[in-house]
C-alpha cells in the first residue's frame, strides 16, 4: 500500500500518475462521468488539492491495481459540497471523519483479481483509519455499490434515503477496534504490511 | 408506514441478531409496519448440496408448496427480472424489465390465486456470490404505497445483509468449488466458445495442458459438459460476464 498527500506531489511519481490515468479509464471512459480530464490522460478535479490523500495498491512490479482518494470533511468534499441533500441531517464533518471518493479498480483485472484487490484496498483503508485516529469514513455510492459496501460486514449505515433520480446513497462507516474482526468474519480482511506504513511515513 | 427512525431501529436490532428465527421475527414485524403481508429473503439457487445460502420465507403456504414443486427458483419471472436491475422494483412493473411469456403469466396468476398481491423486490447482487433478493408482498387487492418504496429498498438491503451474516455463521464460507487462476482463465475462454487448441494458442500453453485444466475444472464442479462448466463458474462468480464479453 502506498500513501501520498496532495495532488501536485502525487503527480511527481509514476505510480500515482498511473492512478490518475486509471481514474480516467474507469470514471470517464467506462462510467461516462462528467468530470474534467487533464492533458487527455489524467482525471483530476477540483477536489484533487493539497489536502487530498491517495491510497494505492500496487502489484509486485509497482503497477497500479487499485486506489482511493480520501478528502478531509472539514473542507470542501463531495458529500458536503455537491450532495448535501442526500443526508437527512447536515453532512458529517470533523477532523476524525474522512470522505472516501474515487474508489477505483484497474479495468484490466479479471473478476477474481478484482475481488482480491478490492479486499486489499478496503483493508488498507481500515488500517489507515486505525493508524491515523480516523473514526469514520463517509461517502456517496450508487445503489449496487452501496449493497456491496454493506456486504463487507463493517458498521455501515445510510445517512438518508436513496435519491430517487440516480439512486445515490450517502453513507457513513464507523471504524473502531472491532472493524478488523468484522471484515475477517466476512472474508474481506487482508493483512496490510507494517513495512508499507514505514515507507509511507 | 414507517420513517427513517424505524429503519434505524431495524438496523440496530438486525446487527445484533444471532439466529434465523429471531431474524424471521424481526422481518415479520417490519413487514407488517410497512403495510405488507408477506416477505421472502432468499438466494436464488436450487443446488445440492446447498452452499451456505439464505432462505427465510413467510409466503402463503400454498404458494411455497407450488414454488418448490415446480422448482421455480430460476424461472420465476420476478427472480429473473431482479437479475436485470440493481434497484428495487414493484411487481406490477415487471414488464418494464423482462418480456413475459405465457408461462410467466401463468406463474404470476398462480401466485395471485394463492393470495399474493402486488409486491416489491430488492435485488441483492454481491460480486462473487449467487444472486439473491428480499421481497415484500401485499395481500391480493391491497395497494402498494409508492412513497414508502425508498425505505423499503433500504430495509430490504439491510435485511438481506443480516441474513447473509447469519448464513456465514452457521456454515463455513467458500464451501463451493473454487478454481485455480489458470483454470478460471481457461473456463472464461471456454465460455467464449473457444476450443482447447484455440485456448492453448491464446494463453501460449500446450493443448494437453488446456485439456487437463478444463478437465480438472469440470471435476471440481462434478459436471461432464463444457457448457455446464461455464454456466456453473459464471453462476458462482468464479468468472464474470465481463471476463467472457470483454470489459
Amino acid at each position: 500500500m502506498h500513501i501520498e498527500t496532495g495532488a501536485a506531489r502525487a503527480m511527481e511519481t509514476r505510480l500515482f500518475r498511473s492512478m490518475f490515468e486509471e481514474r480516467k479509464r474507469v470514471f470517464v471512459d467506462l462510467l461516462h462521468w462528467d468530470v474534467p480530464v487533464l492533458a487527455g490522460r489524467y482525471e483530476i478535479d477540483q477536489f484533487d488539492n493539497d489536502s487530498a490523500v491517495y491510497i494505492v495498491i500496487a502489484d509486485a512490479e509497482g503497477e497500479h491495481l487499485a486506489s482511493a482518494r480520501l478528502l478531509p470533511t472539514i473542507g470542501d468534499h463531495i458529500l458536503g459540497t455537491i450532495f448535501p441533500e442526500l443526508c437527512e441531517q447536515a453532512p458529517p464533518r470533523g477532523g476524525a471523519i474522512l470522505e472516501i471518493t474515487r474508489f477505483c479498480l484497474a479495468r484490466r483485472l479479471r473478476a477474481r483479481e478484482r475481488l482480491e484487490v478490492r479486499n486489499r484496498l478496503v483493508s488498507a483503508l481500515v488500517e489507515y483509519a486505525l493508524r491515523n485516529r480516523i473514526q469514520s469514513y463517509t461517502g456517496v455510492a450508487e445503489w449496487p455499490w452501496f449493497q456491496q459496501i454493506l456486504s463487507f460486514g463493517w458498521a455501515c449505515r445510510p445517512l438518508g434515503l436513496p435519491g430517487s433520480k440516480n439512486c445515490l446513497v450517502a453513507l457513513q462507516i464507523d471504524i473502531d477496534g472491532r472493524t478488523r474482526e468484522q471484515l475477517q468474519a466476512s472474508g474481506i480482511w487482508r493483512p496490510v504490511g507494517l513495512a508499507d506504513f514505514a515507507k509511507a511515513a | 408506514m414507517i420513517g427513517l427512525g424505524q429503519f434505524q431501529d431495524f438496523c440496530a436490532v438486525a446487527a445484533t441478531i444471532r439466529d434465523s428465527r429471531a431474524l424471521a421475527g424481526l422481518m415479520a414485524e417490519i413487514t407488517r409496519e410497512m403495510g405488507f403481508r408477506y416477505y421472502a429473503l432468499v438466494h436464488h439457487i436450487d443446488l445440492k448440496p446447498a452452499v451456505s445460502s439464505v432462505h427465510i420465507v413467510d409466503y402463503p403456504p400454498d404458494w411455497v408448496e407450488r414454488f418448490q414443486a415446480h422448482r421455480l427458483y430460476a424461472s420465476d419471472p420476478i427472480h429473473r427480472a431482479s437479475h436485470r436491475t440493481n434497484v428495487g422494483f414493484a411487481w406490477s412493473a415487471v414488464q418494464s424489465l423482462i418480456t413475459l411469456s405465457a408461462a410467466d403469466r401463468s406463474i404470476l396468476a398462480e401466485a395471485h390465486d394463492a393470495g399474493l398481491g402486488d409486491g416489491f423486490t430488492v435485488p441483492a447482487h454481491i460480486p462473487g456470490e449467487v444472486n439473491g433478493s428480499c421481497s415484500f408482498a401485499m395481500g391480493s387487492g391491497d395497494v402498494l404505497d409508492q412513497r414508502q418504496l425508498p425505505l423499503v429498498q433500504l430495509i430490504g438491503s439491510f435485511a438481506f445483509e443480516a441474513a447473509r451474516r447469519l448464513s456465514r455463521q452457521t456454515q463455513a464460507p467458500c464451501e463451493g468449488p473454487s478454481l485455480t487462476e489458470r483454470q478460471a482463465e481457461c473456463v472464461a475462454l471456454v465460455a467464449r466458445g473457444k476450443t482447447d487448441w484455440e485456448i492453448s494458442q491464446i494463453l501460449g500453453i500446450g493443448q494437453e495442458t488446456v485439456i487437463q485444466h478444463v478437465k480438472d475444472a469440470r471435476d471440481r464442479y462434478g459436471v461432464t459438459k463444457r457448457t455446464l462448466l461455464a454456466i456453473r463458474a459464471l453462476f458462482d462468480g468464479q468468472i464474470s460476464f465481463a471476463d467472457v464479453f470483454g470489459r
